[in-house]
């Protein structure tokens, strides 16, 4: 088990909320996997968008299983399974 | 050192989870950190949450509890000082440090 | 590996299909939305345990 974190973003009204504890923890220097499950990103603003930035620059990874978080904003796809897999390797699962 | 116990809370439909939970730990001697963030700020503002007081350290994001409109009520919020209303490194710093993180 | 799995809430197909990876570990459940939770066994759990996850 490496020393990851993963961040599991299910509820739609939380999708901010798990973006800003996943780059808090990068910036504690933790390896973070972020997850967006099932919706696409319902507000995309700036702030979002910014700390989305953030996220890439700080070489967190980002994976949706949802097809337009991937082709509208560059998520990385993950089925459901691939991500079980993803947090079985991981120390942490913190979900949102 | 007593085993630490680290609980993110970021809903505010489960404070007597975060209570029961808190009490049974505090019971068997666990040091217990609790970081307050999301609607889990809401919580601080419960009548319950007194219970918390003395059985953990408690922390709150600064900018949920602001986010919510609560700024200027942080001594509302019992047994959280100034400098507890913190920012998400606290969460991370958690994180790392306590033997068990979990959420709540 | 000893996987401490809790609910907050009842689990639906997304946490089912999450959970599927660790059927090959020794696993315990604990759901608190049921009304006899023991917290004083679930701090017991959480320490004895080598991962927990509290799902939604």
């Amino acid at each position: 088990m490496t020393d990851n974190i993963a961040v599991l973003i299910k509820d739609r009204n939380r999708q901010y909320e798990g973006l800003r504890t996943s780059l808090g923890l990068l910036l504690e220097m933790a390896e973070v996997k972020m997850f967006v499950l099932n919706h696409e990103i319902e507000n995309m603003d700036e702030a979002y968008s910014e700390n989305m930035e953030f996220i890439d620059e700080m070489e967190g990874e980002r994976y949706s299983n949802n097809r337009d978080n991937v082709e509208k904003y560059g998520f990385e796809f993950a089925t459901l399974p691939e991500i079980s897999q993803m947090l079985k390797q991981a120390r942490l699962v913190i979900p949102f | 050192m007593a085993q630490s116990l680290g609980i993110l809370v970021s809903s505010d439909k489960h404070l007597d989870y975060v209570i029961n939970l808190t009490e049974a730990a505090h019971k068997k001697e666990k040091e217990i950190h609790i970081f307050f963030t999301g609607d889990g700020v809401k919580l601080g503002l419960q009548p319950d949450f007194i219970k918390l007081v003395g059985k953990a350290k408690l922390a709150v994001c600064d900018v949920s509890f602001r986010a919510h409109g609560f700024h200027g009520r942080e001594d509302e919020v019992p047994g959280v000082g100034f400098k507890d209303f913190a920012t998400q490194a606290r969460n991370a710093e958690m994180s790392a440090e306590c033997d068990r993180y979990l959420v709540l | 590996m000893k996987i401490l799995h809790i609910f907050r809430s009842r689990p639906d197909e997304t946490v089912d299909s999450l959970m599927v990876s660790f059927s090959d570990q020794e696993e315990k459940k604990t759901a608190l939305y049921e009304a006899d939770v023991d917290w004083d066994a679930l701090v017991d759990d959480i320490f004895s345990s080598d991962k927990v996850i509290s799902w939604w």
